[in-house]
């Protein structure tokens, strides 16, 4: 947990690539980081989980998203 | 004028002739580029590791030590949850019943073989990272990430001797990777092939150029010519990003019908659309593309229901080879690939147009 960021609402610049292609595909988001994370390998890569997504791409089938630590811009702040 | 306007500090940086960066998924582009001059950065997303190792390898042996890249896409999100089989299950019947009309109308092809979804993936940040590893362990001398910040592998990668570059579609992006220290940025424009962000490349490059300092910045997003090019390092870019130009050049190894297509296609002839995958990208219009833009379609869906949706169809065009079926990737410059040139034509050919502008314009030296 990062209590610092958590309950704390940001953007992120999110994306990946696009399943089945080769080709990569923005998808941006607006919500409230719980304050969990994550670190892939090492050098850490960070992960934020954000909930109560008020922006996301059309049909986005899930509830939250992992965001990568530099892809977030916080809001309200 | 009193020096070459092309030598730009992009050139020093890696050492090369010309400030022009091919992107590219075939080897023999990226190795022709190279040892012509220019810089080529290869696609590997879909990659294994064991493939990127092996690809490494191949174009070292080609290019007598000249530099190239390797391009990543590192994502920047993740769903928190995903079950590829549950996700097929919701796809809606009136989406199913499109797809099939569209099959049907069309005439076309089952797929020869079953597409496999599962073998395709996505890429999750697991697998992102085991390519990482290759390209620092070969200490490859340029990482791009096409997607995602790669801010976080900065001082790995510096300390075996590699330049990270990160792609942007957004100011902010840039600013936010300027300041961790990246060693160029690709600004890329609304007008490029694939998707892209909503700004287009004449005010991207422009906005993300002004806050660079010394980081070098490769303007991207329908670039084609050599009058791009100039434009481009007008705007204050120090090279340009181009990945359209090469897949009809002779040593690409995308389907011949394709490459047809492209030379004979017009800005006109592409289409920003997200009937393919769920995510808006710039491809060439097909029966696909233009079906789900007219008022009875259903909205497309979300990836990667949609995707999952398309495959079929993709796939079968593709088995078939229909020209009248087939799609690809492309950017507005489209219009300017007209021929199958050798790469190293092309690189002639646009070096000597941009300078020809540059003559025009402030007269060159001597």
């Amino acid at each position: 947990m990062d209590p610092a960021r958590a309950g704390k609402r940001a953007e992120c610049d999110g994306g990946g690539l696009v399943m089945g292609s080769r080709y990569a595909a923005r998808q941006e988001f607006t919500g409230t980081l719980t304050g969990e994370y994550y670190d892939e390998g090492d050098p850490p890569w960070r992960w934020y989980k954000m909930i109560d997504l008020t922006r996301k791409p059309n049909n986005y089938p899930f509830e939250s998203v992992w965001c990568e630590a530099e892809s977030l811009f916080p809001i309200d702040e | 004028m009193t020096q070459d306007p092309l030598h730009t500090k992009l050139c020093d940086q890696l050492g090369v002739e010309f400030p022009i960066v091919s992107f590219t998924h075939c080897k023999d582009v990226a190795v022709a580029v190279i040892n012509s001059g220019g810089f080529a950065v290869l696609g590997e997303a879909m990659h294994t590791p064991e493939d990127i190792e092996a690809d490494i390898k191949w174009i070292r042996e080609r290019v007598d030590g000249k530099p190239f890249g390797i391009d990543l896409v590192l994502p920047a999100s993740a769903p928190a949850e995903s079950s590829l089989d549950e996700i097929t299950a919701q796809i809606p019947d009136s989406h199913r019943e499109f797809e099939q009309m569209i099959m049907e109308k069309y005439d076309v092809p089952m797929p020869k073989e079953s597409v496999d979804l599962h073998q395709w993936g996505g890429l999750s940040q697991a697998l992102g990272r085991a390519q990482l590893e290759v390209l620092l362990e070969e200490r490859v001398p340029v990482i791009a990430s096409g997607l995602g910040s790669p801010a976080f592998l900065l001082d790995a990668a510096h300390e075996r001797g590699s330049l990270v570059w990160g792609l942007v579609g957004r100011t902010r992006q840039a600013k936010r990777q300027l300041e961790s220290g990246v060693d160029a940025i690709i600004a890329q424009g609304f007008d490029a092939a694939g998707h892209t962000g909503d700004m287009g490349t004449l005010s991207i490059v422009a906005e993300v150029a002004s806050i660079a300092g010394d980081t070098p910045i490769i303007a991207a997003g329908g670039i084609t010519t050599g009058r791009h090019l100039a434009a481009a390092l007008c705007l204050g870019a120090s090279g340009v990003w181009t990945g359209t130009l090469w897949l009809a050049c002779r040593e690409s190894d995308i389907d011949m019908i394709i490459k047809e297509r492209l030379v004979e296609s017009t800005a006109a002839d592409t289409v920003w659309s997200d009937s393919i995958s769920g995510f808006t990208m710039r491809v060439l219009k097909c029966p696909w593309t233009e079906e789900w833009k007219k008022p009875e379609a259903p909205r497309p869906l979300a990836s990667p229901y949609q995707m999952i949706l398309s495959s079929d169809y993709i796939q079968g065009a593709n088995d078939a080879r229909r020209p009248d079926l087939m799609t690809e990737a492309s950017g507005q410059g489209v219009g300017f690939v007209t021929e199958m040139l050798p790469a190293r034509q092309i690189v002639s050919d646009m070096v000597e147009e941009a300078l020809g502008v540059f003559d025009d314009l402030v007269g060159l030296p001597d």
